[in-house]
C-alpha cells in the first residue's frame, strides 16, 4: 500500500516544485552557451593558430618558447625590401596580446562613477517580462520543461530527442 | 593647409571598408581576419581572402574580440596588406588617415591606435572617431526640401554588437548610447548550432553558414503566425527554403533552391524552416537565448528616455539604420511596428534605412574628409611626437572617457557641450512630448538615395 501512494505523490512533487535543477546551474549553463556563441572557431582556441604548414615545416617548437613569433612580421609588402625597426610600443602590442577582460581591468573604467558613460554602463536594460520558452529541439513553443536539466521542449517527440541527445551533455 | 590625399578606413570587426579620396567612391571591402584554409593549405591575410577557393573548414583569427581590437598582430597583418600596393598603395608619410573605432573604445586601446598610426605607419596626420559620428556628414537623412535634422538616432547593428546612438547637433550624446550584445557573429554561430543539432554538422563551417544566414534569414513581422506555419509541414510550407550547400568537388557556390532546380543525389540540401526567422529574432528578443537584455525596440525607447524631454520627439522621427545586420528583410517593418507601440501617441516615428548599410559610414567619412576644414580635426605626426597620445586625447572630439574629478595625467578639454541633462531617470514618465519632425508630414518612408 505504501509504495503505491508514494509514487504518485513523488510525481506531483516533481511537477509542482517544477524543477529539480539548481537555478544557478541553469544560469551558469546559459552563460557558457553565450560565451560559445562569441567564438570565432569551433575547434581549438584561436590562439593556437600556427603557420607551421606554409612555413615549409619551420621548427615551430623553438618558436613557441621565449622568442615569440608574430604573423605580421612574415609579410613584407615593401617593394624596396628595407625593413624598419618598430618602436617599443608597437613591439609590445604585437607580442603581448591581452584579452578584452584584461584590457577592461587595466583601463580602470570600473572605478568610474556609475553615471559616467563607458563600456560597462552602456549595456541596455534587463528584460522586464519572463522569457518566452522555445523548444530546445525544434524551435516551436516549449510548453514543457525537462525535469533533469530544465530545457524546454514542445511534445513527446521532441522530448525523446532531447532525452537522447542534449539532456546529459548539457546539465553537468 | 594644403590638401593631402586621405585614406578612409572604416575598421569593422568583420569587414574593413577602405578607400582613398582620389580613388573610387565605392570602398574596397576587405575581410578583417587572417584565414587559414585547410583545403588550399594556405593562410590568407585580409584582402588575400578573395583568392580563397576552398571555403570548407576555414579557421579564422579575428583582430577583434567582442567588438574591441585586442589582437594587434593580426590587425597589423591585415593593415599591412591593405596599405600595400596590392590594395590601396598608401604613401603614409604624405597621407592623412581617417579611421573608425568602436563605441566606448577603452582609453588604453585608443593609445595603441595612436601608436600604430604614427609610430608604425607614420601617417602625416589622422582622425579617429566612431562610425555613427560620421553619419551627420553624409546624406543619409538628406531630404531635398529640408535642412539635415539636428537630432537623429542611429541603430548600428554590426558584427559584434548593436548600438543605439543618439546624435544631437552633430555630436553623439554618450550618456544615452546603449548597447545590445547581439551582432552578426552571434547570429551566425547560433544558426550554426541549430543546423548542426537538427540537420548537418556545420559547426566548423562559419563561412558557409554566414552565407546561408545572409541569403535565407529574415525578421518575422508576425512571430506566432510564422512559427505555426513552420510547424504544419516541416518540408513544405510557405516559409521553408531548401539551401543547396556548396559542392567543393565541382566548385559550385551554395544557393537557395528554386522551383525548377533539379537536384542530384550528391547534393546536400539544408532545410531552412523556422531557422529563417528564429535566428535574427534574437536582435529583438535577446532573452530567447537567455541573454538578459531587452531587445532593440525597448533599447531605443530607453535611449530616447535619457535625452532632454522637449526634443525627444525629434529623435523618434529621425531613426536611421546602419550596419550589416540591418539588412535582414523585414527589419524596418518590424522595428517600425514595435516602436509605434512604444512611442508616445502624438509622436511621429520615422525610420530611414540606408540602401547600403554596410558602406554608409564609409561614404559619410569620404564626404567629411573632402570638407576643406578636415585637417583642423586631425592630429599631426609632429603634434604626436611632441606630446604623445595626449595630443589625440586633447583634440579628438568624439569618444573619450569623461574624467569627472579632473584627475589623471591627461589634459582634457572641458566636456563637450551636452544637452541639458536633467535627471535622466525622471524623463521616463514622459508627459506628451512635442510633435516630432518640425511638422513634417512624411511617415515611415525609406530614404531614397541617389547614387
Amino acid at each position: 500500500m505504501a509504495p503505491k501512494r508514494g509514487r504518485p505523490s513523488r510525481q506531483t512533487k516533481a511537477s509542482t516544485s517544477q524543477l529539480a535543477v539548481d537555478p544557478e546551474i541553469v544560469v551558469k549553463r546559459t552563460r557558457r552557451h553565450l560565451e560559445e556563441l562569441e567564438r570565432s572557431n569551433y575547434s581549438e582556441p584561436s590562439t593556437a593558430f600556427t603557420l607551421a604548414e606554409d612555413d615549409g615545416g619551420e621548427p615551430s617548437k623553438s618558436a613557441r618558447g621565449r622568442a615569440r613569433q608574430t604573423i605580421s612580421d612574415k609579410r613584407n609588402y615593401d617593394s624596396n625590401g628595407k625593413k624598419k625597426k618598430s618602436t617599443m610600443n608597437i613591439r609590445t602590442a604585437l607580442l603581448y596580446r591581452k584579452n578584452l577582460s584584461t584590457l577592461i581591468d587595466e583601463s580602470g573604467i570600473a572605478n568610474l562613477p556609475s553615471n559616467a558613460p563607458s563600456y560597462l554602463t552602456a549595456v541596455t536594460l534587463p528584460p522586464r517580462e519572463p522569457p518566452r520558452l522555445l523548444c530546445s529541439v525544434c524551435g516551436y513553443w516549449g510548453r514543457y520543461k525537462c525535469k533533469k536539466c530544465a530545457l524546454p521542449y514542445c511534445d513527446l517527440n521532441c522530448q525523446s530527442v532531447h532525452d537522447e541527445t542534449r539532456c546529459e551533455r548539457r546539465v553537468v | 593647409m594644403k590638401s593631402l590625399p586621405t585614406v578612409v578606413v572604416d575598421n569593422g570587426a568583420a569587414t574593413i571598408k577602405a578607400g582613398l579620396t582620389d580613388g573610387d567612391s565605392e570602398p574596397r571591402l576587405v575581410a578583417n581576419a587572417v584565414v587559414r584554409s585547410r583545403g588550399d593549405k594556405t593562410t590568407y591575410f585580409g584582402h588575400e581572402f578573395e583568392r580563397c577557393r576552398d571555403y570548407s573548414s576555414l579557421h579564422f583569427r579575428l583582430p577583434f574580440e567582442k567588438g574591441y581590437l585586442v589582437d594587434w598582430d593580426a590587425q597589423k597583418a591585415v593593415w599591412d596588406g591593405l596599405f600595400s600596393a596590392e590594395v590601396l598603395s598608401v604613401n603614409a608619410p604624405e597621407s592623412s588617415l581617417l579611421i573608425t573605432e568602436p563605441y566606448f573604445n577603452l582609453p588604453n586601446v585608443q593609445d595603441v591606435y595612436d601608436q600604430f598610426v604614427f609610430e608604425e605607419y607614420e601617417f602625416h596626420s589622422y582622425y579617429r572617431c566612431t562610425p555613427a559620428s560620421l553619419i551627420p556628414r553624409g546624406d543619409m537623412f538628406t531630404d531635398p526640401f529640408l535642412a539635415p535634422p539636428e537630432c537623429m538616432l542611429l541603430v548600428d547593428a554590426g558584427f559584434s554588437f548593436t548600438h543605439v546612438v543618439p546624435i544631437l547637433n552633430g555630436s553623439i550624446v554618450w550618456s544615452a548610447v546603449k548597447r545590445i550584445d547581439v551582432g552578426g557573429k552571434l547570429l551566425t554561430n547560433h544558426l550554426k548550432e541549430l543546423t548542426s543539432f537538427r540537420q548537418w554538422n556545420m559547426m566548423d563551417e562559419t563561412y558557409i553558414m554566414n552565407n546561408v544566414k545572409e541569403s535565407c534569414c529574415f525578421i518575422s513581422t508576425n512571430y506566432n503566425r510564422d512559427l505555426e506555419t513552420c510547424r504544419l509541414d516541416p518540408k513544405k510550407n510557405a516559409i521553408v527554403q531548401e539551401y543547396i550547400l556548396p559542392d567543393f568537388a565541382t566548385n559550385r557556390e551554395g544557393r537557395i533552391r528554386r522551383q525548377d532546380d533539379i537536384v542530384s543525389d550528391g547534393d546536400q540540401i539544408l532545410f531552412m524552416n523556422n531557422e529563417r526567422f528564429v535566428v535574427p529574432e534574437i536582435i529583438f528578443r535577446p532573452d530567447d537565448i537567455g541573454l538578459q537584455q531587452v531587445g532593440l525596440p525597448a533599447t531605443i525607447a530607453h535611449s530616447i528616455s535619457l535625452l532632454p524631454e522637449d526634443i525627444q520627439g525629434l529623435f523618434w522621427a529621425n531613426i536611421g539604420l546602419i550596419g550589416g545586420s540591418t539588412k535582414f528583410p523585414g527589419f524596418r517593418e518590424r522595428l517600425a511596428a514595435e516602436l509605434r507601440s512604444l512611442a508616445p501617441v502624438d509622436c511621429e516615428v520615422a525610420i530611414y534605412q540606408s540602401q547600403e548599410p554596410i558602406t554608409e559610414c564609409y561614404r559619410s567619412a569620404l564626404a567629411f574628409v573632402q570638407e576643406p576644414d578636415f585637417q583642423e580635426y586631425c592630429v599631426t605626426r609632429a603634434e604626436y611626437l611632441e606630446s604623445g597620445s595626449n595630443a589625440c586625447r586633447r583634440k579628438f572630439k568624439d569618444w573619450k572617457l569623461v574624467d569627472e574629478k579632473g584627475k589623471g595625467a591627461a589634459v582634457r578639454e572641458p566636456a563637450k557641450p551636452k544637452p541639458r541633462t536633467e535627471d535622466p531617470e525622471e524623463s521616463d514618465a514622459s508627459p506628451p512630448p512635442k510633435r516630432g519632425g518640425r511638422g513634417r508630414t512624411r511617415t515611415t518612408s525609406t530614404s531614397t538615395r541617389k547614387r
